[in-house]
């Protein structure tokens, strides 16, 4: 009754105490969605606030904090100073020389993962969760022998960048990638929409994420206001004078990244729209980024160039305006105007941005006229 | 609720809300105290946290000449009629969570007249505490109208109309008590008035002070008519002197959370709790009041391993988390099994700030969703850290 007990054992799900325990052979928890669960609709207004933390955003801080707890991370994210780089733009920098921005090529990894047979699957820890779409009416989590079959796992990034940063990886990737694309950017937001959690943020960088034709997202938990969310803009399309449209595209004005803004409460409004634009730029091989924040009602698109200096092309969290330092030198003498010059020399030309925020108020009213006649 | 036309009072009722409510003052100040506050001058309110539906049992004239309720149409309602369908959820979101945790807050709101009309006002929150004791008597709410963004510059002093003397009989009319639960829920609702918001505004220096003042004009009239047993109320509880407060931005994260969890501050002396969660205080049975500033080890009692608080002391030290069983206390003397996970906290600079101690009582039943206990715990720590993380040092306490 008094004894201490360690937690211990090699898969927390496999613990003595847990309900997954009968069934021999359990290796995952399938975290399903309620079927369209307020989806379509705005949300109710009240739910965001007075609601306590969602079923999954529960789930996913408590296995990431466990996968720490056991050591597997390279090193204690929290441990890292964070401070707001003085100017007015409140950029972010995280002091971290532990960080090393290769480890996110680890994908063979995961795409040889997914590919395993079930039964190696416990010998991969960094997996946390399988997701994927649901029948019931609420969100439920279940166990399951095996991957989800048209869902993704979420996988553990063990050199984080912030807390509970995870991979969001396909589970299945021998399927067209076309379709895959806005099957992944679907459940991205809607992830994004169910942790219901204004600190979670997911992400997509077209350079680095996508593996033999498959996107991979990764989402973590920013506690501070990232510079880019709190940035003037300047709405290009509203839905043109008709009926009020269901999504709305702005540009940021006096940020020094030029980036286009989509906000809809309609969630598959917001994921078509998004996915249309993300397969004309890999198409054209342009690079870009995609932020979504606000409890999956906000998509932040960052076109880049190649950098010609470094050929280097920004991160999505770099892109919204959070960078991390290596050196006690670097943090220290972090300053706006560094960071600035930085995302200009990514940015699109004037003329290049035009044809692209045409592009995407084009697709956006397609999408809004063929919404119209399906309900008219 | 119905927004206006308070029903007419039930006879049968009358006597004995007109009673409850007008003895929430009489009980603890003299006779004289609704004269008193009558005189003074602004739009404000007190409520009775300790009555069901946390009613209001003053109102005052300023109020009337304000939003139109006259005192007998709001006594005895909650405070949140005042708020309608384009309050900002955000702003009623901080003035619920000072309610909850017994601070004074300040926020500026939407509000609506009785004739539905919007109108912005700076709410003034303060809890009235017992002096000795430190119980929670009563709080008060000044509303302050919120001149446009433009009128306010060079706009000379605006005070709130002249003053109404309310009959206080007339006052007394009771009317349909609403049932909402428990105290949190004060001050917040949400009534359909279709109305758009304006531009939202912002309280000007000189607004947040009138609205201080006021308040502090209440709180002496209050002081002097107060006769309970010669002690004064004050707008600062005894008690948790001492005792940092944190900033409303984290209390407002850490109150979303669910779990029954203790924070304690291992920067000060003999690690004190500074703050609880409400599922930690139905758990335990202590009040908010009682737990804060005390140490964990108000929790052991005969039987509590002493090796097992020696591992936890070690974990402490060396800046480990660690999961435990322990045999734990209520404040009523019965023991629970208790699974324990205490890990360090760090803020915005990496350093430890806090430690979180979260409680399960293994012998009631729970939903961990598929997940083991000790893992379901960890959901609270994950949450915390997150929401601590967001904090610079110098900004956590308020």
């Amino acid at each position: 009754m008094v004894s201490a007990t360690k937690v211990e054992g090699e898969y927390s799900f496999l613990s003595k105490n847990s309900h997954l325990d009968q069934s021999e052979g359990v290796k995952i928890h399938l975290y399903r969605f309620g079927a369209e669960h307020r989806n379509d609709k705005l949300k109710s207004l009240a739910c965001s606030e007075q609601d306590g933390p969602s079923l999954l955003d529960t789930i996913l801080l408590s296995q990431w904090d466990n996968f720490a707890l056991k050591g597997h991370l390279d090193y204690d994210v929290t441990a890292c100073q964070l401070k707001v780089i003085g100017g007015g733009r409140n950029f972010v920098g995280q002091l971290n020389n532990k960080w090393n921005p290769f480890s996110l090529k680890e994908y063979d990894k995961f795409l040889s993962f997914t590919c395993l047979k079930t039964n190696s699957m416990k010998s991969y820890e960094g997996l946390l969760l399988g997701i994927a779409q649901g029948e019931n009416d609420r969100p439920e989590v279940t166990p399951s022998a095996s991957p989800p079959k048209d869902g993704l796992l979420v996988i553990a990034n063990a050199y984080p960048v912030e807390y509970g940063h995870i991979f969001l990886v396909p589970s299945a990737i021998n399927q067209l990638s076309c379709y895959w694309d806005k099957v992944m950017i679907g459940l991205a937001t809607k992830i994004s929409s169910e942790v219901n959690n204004a600190a979670f943020r997911v992400f997509f960088d077209s350079r680095t994420s996508v593996v033999s034709g498959h996107m991979i997202f990764q989402a973590c938990y920013f506690a501070i206001p990232l510079p880019v969310e709190s940035a003037s803009t300047f709405m290009v399309y509203d839905g043109n004078g008709k009926a009020r449209s269901d999504i709305i595209v702005s540009e940021t004005v006096d940020y020094p990244l030029k980036a286009l803004v989509f906000t809809s409460t309609n969630l598959k409004a917001l994921v078509s729209v998004v996915s249309e634009i993300s397969v004309s730029l890999h198409d054209n091989a342009t690079a870009y980024s995609l932020l979504i924040s606000n409890n999956g009602t906000k998509v932040f698109l960052f076109p880049q160039v190649k950098n010609l200096v470094t050929g280097c092309c920004l991160s999505a969290w770099e892109c919204g305006g959070y960078f991390v330092y290596h050196t006690k030198f670097g943090f220290d003498n972090a300053s706006e105007t560094e960071i600035s010059n930085r995302m200009g020399s990514v940015s699109l030309e004037d003329s290049t941005f035009e044809d692209l925020k045409h592009l995407c108020c084009a697709i956006a009213d397609d999408l809004c006229k063929l919404m119209q006649n399906v309900t008219a | 609720m119905a927004t206006s036309g308070a029903p007419g009072p039930d006879d049968h009722d009358h006597d004995h809300g007109h009673g409850r409510l007008a003895s929430s003052l009489t009980a603890r100040y003299s006779d004289w105290v609704l004269e008193a506050l009558d005189e003074l001058p602004g739009s404000f309110l007190l409520t009775d946290p300790a009555l069901p539906g946390h009613p209001i049992v003053y109102a005052s004239g300023g109020l009337a000449a304000l939003t139109g309720y006259a005192p007998r149409d709001v006594l005895g309602r909650n405070a949140r009629l005042f708020q309608g369908a384009a309050t900002d959820r955000a702003a009623v979101a901080g003035v619920r969570e000072a309610v909850r945790t017994h601070r004074a807050h300040q926020a500026a709101l939407l509000n609506y007249r009785r004739d539905g009309a919007p109108h912005w006002v700076l709410l003034h929150l303060a809890p009235v505490f017992h002096a000795r004791d430190g119980t929670l008597l009563h709080f008060l709410a000044v509303q302050v109208p919120i001149a446009p963004a433009a009128a306010t510059r060079g706009a000379t002093c605006h005070a709130p109309g002249p003053l109404l003397a309310a009959c206080r009989d007339e006052a007394r009319v009771r009317e349909d008590l609403p049932c909402a639960t428990h105290a949190g829920k004060v001050f917040v609702d949400m009534d359909k008035r279709g109305l758009e918001a304006e531009e939202p505004r912002v309280a000007s220096d000189r607004e947040k002070e009138m609205a201080t003042s006021t308040a502090n004009n209440i709180v002496s009239a209050l002081n002097r008519y107060s006769k309970l047993t010669g002690l004064v109320v004050s707008s600062k509880r005894c008690c948790s002197i001492g005792i940092p407060a944190l900033s409303s931005s984290l209390n407002l994260s850490l109150g979303r959370i669910k779990q029954s969890f203790v924070l304690t501050d291992s920067r000060l002396p003999d690690m004190p709790i500074i703050y609880a969660s409400d599922a930690f205080t139905s758990l335990t049975g202590y009040s908010r009041e009682e737990i804060l500033g005390c140490n964990c080890k108000v929790l052991n009692g005969p039987g509590t391993s002493l090796e097992v608080l020696e591992e936890i002391n070690q974990h402490i030290c060396s800046e480990q988390a660690c999961t435990v069983d322990l045999l734990s206390y209520r404040k009523d003397g019965s023991s629970y099994c208790d699974l324990l996970h205490v890990s360090p906290i760090r803020d915005a600079s990496g350093k430890v700030a806090f430690h979180i101690w979260v409680h399960l009582d293994m012998g009631a039943k729970h939903d961990f969703n598929g997940l083991a206990p000790e893992v379901w715990l960890l959901g609270a720590v994950g949450a915390v850290r997150v929401a601590v993380r967001g904090c610079q040092a110098s900004t956590m306490t308020a």
